[in-house]
C-alpha cells in the first residue's frame, strides 16, 4: 500500500528543483549529456569537474545534493574521489557512471562508499530512475 | 490458491534443464576442489527447482529438492571433497526429481507425496555433516537469534547491466536493516547477461515486513521483493523464474514444429519441381517466361528450406550431456577409473543427426570404457597412468562435422578380429591373411564381430558396431577406425552438416525408378558385358581407369526383370571402404534434388534401401543404400580383392 503510493508518484520538476548536481566526468560529451538529462528533469547544475581532484574540491565548496562520478579519470580516479567525498560527508550521495565491463571497479567504488551507479550507455529515464530512488522520491 | 498450471509446461522444461545440468555438475564435482563455484551452481539449481515447484504446489518435488538442497548446502561448506556415496545419493535425488517432473508433465495429479525413504536418507546424510564451524565472515553470526528472521527473495531487473554491483548494493541495504545471516548468490558470483537474477537472503531484524520491503524496493533495479514471514510454515510462494534476458534473444520452439516447418518447406520444393515438370510441356513461347519465374520461386524456396534446416541445427552438447554420467557409472561398475573429456560442445549438427547418433555414440563410448580402457592395475603395469581417458571431440570441417571418440586403452586386437571374421564366414582365411592390421580394424564394423571372446553385459547389449555404421551411413556419413596396440583406439565419424537434402541420381531398372545419393557415385560408364558372356551374369568385372572393378546387376539384386536390350548398358561405379564396385542399371534418368525422409515400416526392413522421397511428378522414390547393396551382393572386402 505504502509502496504503491511511492511508485505512482511521479517526480514533479518543482520537487527536483531544489536538488543540486555536481557532474564529474573527463569527457565533455558525457558532461553535456548528463547536464541535459538533469536539466530536463528540473535539477539545477551546481558544477562540473573533469578530474577527481577537482571533484573533491568542488564538492567541499558547493555541497551538492548529488554527485555523478565517472570512474576512470586523470589525476585521481572516481573511486578515490568518492572515498574522500564520503569521508567529508558520510551522507553524500555519489552515483558512479561506469561503462559496461567495469563491474569490478563499480563494486570497488561501492565498497568505497558510492551510493549507487549507472552503466553507460544509458538513457535519460534510466539515470533519473536511479536518482529518484536514491534521493528517496 | 489455484496453482498457475498454464506455466506447467514451462516449469517442466526449465526444471528438466536445471536437473540435467545439476546431474552433470555433480559428476564434474568429483574432479573439483571443495567449495568450488560448481557447488554454488548446484545449490542454485536445486533451490530454483524447489521454488518453482512450490509455486505449482508440487509438494513431493519440493520435499526432495529441499532435502537435497540442505545436503548440498552442508557439503558445500565442508572443506573436504564429497564421498562417492554422497554424490551417488545426490544423483539419485536428481533422478527422482527428474522423473517426478516428467510425471507432473504427464498427469493431472500434480501433488504426489515425496519419496519418504529418499528424503529421509538425504536428511540423514545432511545431519551427519557438521555444520560449518562459523558463519562466513560476511554474514552475522547467530548472535541475533532472539530477533525475528525474514527470508527474502529479491528479483533484479533483467535490464540490470551490472548485477554484481547491484547485488552488492542490495547486500548493503539488507545489512542496514538488521543482521544479514545469509545471502545467495554472493555478489561476486553474478555475471551480466545471465537473465533474471534472483537473490535470496535471511536477515534477523526488528523492522516490520513492510518496512523491509519498502527499503529494498528503494534500491534501483529491484523488480520484485518477496518476504516469507516466520509465522508461515509453508514454502515461500515465489513465482517461477523466467529467464527474462534470454526471452528477448531466443524463443523455445517445439522440436516437432520445426520438423513440420521443414516438411512444409520440403513440400514446397517438391511442388515447385512438379510445376516445373508441367511447364516443360507448355508451348515454348510461354514456357520460357514461366520457367524463369519458377526458377526464382525455387531459389526462394530453397533459401527458406536452408533457413529452416539451420534453425534445426543443434549443438553437439545435446549428444554428450549424458555421457559423463554414463562413463562414471560404467567405470564404477567395472572397477575402472576413467575421465571423459568433451571438446567442441558448441559445434552444431542437424537435429536428425543428433537424434540418430544418440544411441550409437553412447555405444562407442561404452565400448571404449568396457573394451578399451584397462583396469588400473593393468595400466600401471604397462606404465600408463591409472586413470584412463576418453576424448570426445567434434569439429566443423567445411560442410561436414567430424566427431572423434578416442581412448588411451589397449587398442583393437587385429589378429583376433581377422580370426573372428573368418569364423563368422565374412572372410576367407586367405583374404584374412592378406589383410594388414590397419585394414583389419574395420572388420569390427561387420555384423557379429566382437574383439572380446564374450561380450560383457555392458556394451554387449543393444546396438553393435554394425548398427553404428548403418546409422552413420544412413545420415550420409562415414565411419573410420584407427587403433594402435597398447596405445588406444580412435573412432572417427564424418557427418554432413545438413543431412536431409541430397542430390540424387535417378536410375531405372525393370520399370522401377530408384535414387542414389550422387556423392556416393564416383562415375558412370557404359559397358557391354553381353559381348563377354551373355545376359544373366551374377557378377562380372569391368575395367575402370585401368582397374578391374567387380560389377553387379541391380535388377538381379532386387529380383527385378531387366528390360534393357542386350548391348551396352550404364554402370554406376561406387567406392566403399576403399574398394570400388559397379552396379548395372537399365537407364540413367537424370539428377534431382530431394528431401530425404526416413524409411517407415515395413520398408525400413528391406536391405539396400536408405530413405524415401517424393519426386517432382509426385511419385514416391526409394533411395538406395550402397552399403546394403554391396552386402546383398555378398561381397565382403576379401572377396572383392580376390576378384581383382
Amino acid at each position: 500500500m505504502q509502496m504503491a503510493t511511492a511508485e505512482e508518484k511521479s517526480p514533479t520538476p518543482e520537487a527536483a528543483l531544489q536538488k543540486r548536481v555536481l557532474i564529474v566526468d573527463d569527457a565533455l560529451f558525457m558532461r553535456n549529456t548528463l547536464r541535459d538529462i538533469f536539466a530536463s528533469a528540473g535539477f539545477s547544475i551546481a558544477g562540473e569537474a573533469d578530474d577527481g581532484v577537482q571533484a573533491v574540491n568542488l564538492f567541499r565548496e558547493l555541497k551538492p545534493d548529488l554527485v555523478t562520478m565517472d570512474i576512470v579519470m586523470p589525476y585521481k580516479s572516481g573511486i578515490d574521489a568518492t572515498r574522500e567525498i564520503v569521508q567529508l560527508d558520510p551522507a553524500a550521495v555519489v552515483i558512479m557512471c561506469s561503462a559496461l565491463g567495469q563491474e569490478s571497479l563499480v563494486m570497488e567504488a561501492i565498497e568505497a562508499g558510492a551510493t549507487d551507479f549507472i552503466v553507460k550507455p544509458f538513457r535519460g529515464e534510466d539515470v533519473l530512475a536511479v536518482v529518484k530512488k536514491v534521493l528517496g522520491h | 490458491m489455484e496453482p498457475p498450471r498454464k506455466y506447467l509446461p514451462l516449469f517442466v522444461a526449465e526444471a528438466t534443464e536445471q536437473l540435467e545440468e545439476l546431474s552433470r555438475e555433480l559428476v564434474r564435482l568429483e574432479a573439483e576442489p571443495p567449495g568450488g563455484p560448481l557447488w554454488d551452481s548446484i545449490f542454485r539449481r536445486a533451490h530454483s527447482v524447489k521454488g518453482s515447484a512450490a509455486t505449482l504446489a508440487l509438494a513431493g518435488i519440493v520435499r526432495i529438492a529441499h532435502a537435497a538442497e540442505t545436503l548440498v548446502g552442508r557439503l558445500k561448506s565442508r572443506p573436504v571433497r564429497p564421498s562417492r556415496p554422497e554424490i551417488d545419493l545426490l544423483l539419485e535425488a536428481a533422478d527422482a526429481l527428474l522423473s517426478r517432473v516428467r510425471a507432473a508433465a504427464r498427469s493431472q495429479r500434480l501433488d504426489e507425496p515425496g519419496d519418504a525413504a529418499l528424503v529421509e536418507r538425504l536428511t540423514e546424510a545432511a545431519r551427519a555433516i557438521e555444520p560449518p564451524p562459523a558463519a562466513p565472515v560476511a554474514f552475522a553470526a547467530d548472535a541475533d537469534s532472539g530477533l525475528p528472521r525474514l527470508k527474502i527473495a529479491i528479483e533484479l531487473s533483467p535490464r540490470c547491466a551490472a548485477p554484481s554491483a547491484r547485488a552488492l548494493i542490495v547486500q548493503r541495504r539488507l545489512r542496514s536493516l538488521g543482521s544479514l545471516l545469509d545471502m545467495q548468490p554472493a555478489p561476486q558470483q553474478l555475471q551480466a547477461g545471465q537473465g533474471l537474477v534472483r537473490l535470496t537472503a535471511t536477515i534477523a531484524t526488528k523492522a516490520t515486513v513492510d518496512e523491509v520491503r519498502a527499503s529494498i524496493r528503494g534500491v534501483p533495479e529491484v523488480d520484485a521483493v518477496y518476504i516469507e514471514t516466520p509465522a508461515l510454515e509453508k514454502p515461500a510462494s515465489f513465482p517461477p523464474v523466467l529467464p527474462e534476458a534470454d526471452r528477448a534473444l531466443t524463443v523455445r520452439v517445439r522440436a516437432d514444429s520445426l520438423d513440420q516447418l521443414l516438411d512444409g518447406a520440403g513440400e514446397m520444393l517438391l511442388g515447385i519441381a512438379r510445376l516445373r515438370d508441367s511447364a516443360r510441356k507448355l508451348p515454348e513461347t510461354f514456357s520460357a517466361a514461366f520457367e524463369g519465374e519458377i526458377d526464382r520461386l525455387r531459389r526462394q524456396a530453397r533459401e527458406l528450406h536452408g533457413r529452416v534446416m539451420t534453425a534445426r541445427l543443434t549443438p553437439f552438447s545435446a549428444l554428450t550431456e549424458r555421457l559423463p554420467r554414463a562413463v562414471r557409472d560404467l567405470g564404477h561398475q567395472l572397477g575402472k577409473q576413467v575421465d571423459i573429456e568433451i571438446q567442441g560442445t558448441d559445434v552444431e549438427l542437424d537435429r536428425a543427426a543428433i537424434e540418430t547418433l544418440s544411441d550409437p555414440l553412447v555405444h562407442i563410448v561404452r565400448n571404449a570404457v568396457d573394451h578399451g580402457i584397462e583396469s588400473p592395475e593393468t595400466r600401471a603395469a604397462a606404465g600408463k597412468p591409472a586413470r584412463g581417458r576418453v576424448l570426445l571431440a567434434a569439429r566443423r570441417e567445411r560442410d561436414s562435422v567430424v566427431v572423434e571418440i578416442e581412448d588411451d586403452g589397449r587398442g583393437l586386437d587385429a589378429p583376433g578380429l581377422r580370426e573372428r571374421a573368418v569364423r563368422a564366414g565374412a572372410l576367407t582365411a586367405e583374404a584374412a591373411a592378406a589383410l594388414d592390421d590397419s585394414r583389419s580394424y574395420e572388420l569390427a564394423l561387420l555384423p557379429g564381430i566382437s574383439t572380446k571372446s564374450e561380450a560383457t553385459d555392458v556394451s554387449g547389449r543393444g546396438v553393435g558396431m554394425d548398427a553404428v555404421q548403418r546409422a552413420v551411413e544412413g545420415l550420409g556419413g562415414a565411419i573410420r577406425l584407427h587403433s594402435s596396440p597398447g596405445r588406444g583406439t580412435r573412432v572417427t565419424l564424418k557427418l554432413p552438416l545438413l543431412v536431409s537434402v541430397a542430390q540424387l541420381l535417378l536410375v531405372q531398372v525393370g520399370g522401377e525408378v530408384f535414387g542414389l545419393p550422387l556423392y556416393k557415385v564416383l562415375l558412370t560408364t557404359e559397358y557391354d558385358l553381353s559381348a563377354r558372356g551373355g545376359e544373366g551374369f551374377e557378377s562380372r568385372s569391368l575395367v575402370v581407369g585401368g582397374q578391374l572393378v567387380r560389377a553387379y546387376s541391380l535388377a538381379k539384386l532386387f529380383g527385378l526383370p531387366s528390360l534393357a536390350p542386350p548391348g551396352p548398358r550404364p554402370f554406376l561405379v561406387m567406392e566403399l571402404d576403399g574398394v570400388r564396385f559397379a552396379l548395372s542399371v537399365d537407364r540413367l534418368l537424370g539428377q534431382e534434388e530431394a528431401v530425404m525422409k526416413p524409411l517407415f515400416p515395413p520398408l525400413d526392413r528391406i536391405q539396400g534401401l536408405a530413405a524415401v522421397t517424393v519426386l517432382g511428378n509426385g511419385r514416391p522414390l526409394l533411395v538406395l543404400d550402397p552399403r546394403g547393396l554391396y552386402q546383398m551382393a555378398g561381397a565382403p572386402e576379401g572377396k572383392i580383392k580376390g576378384a581383382a
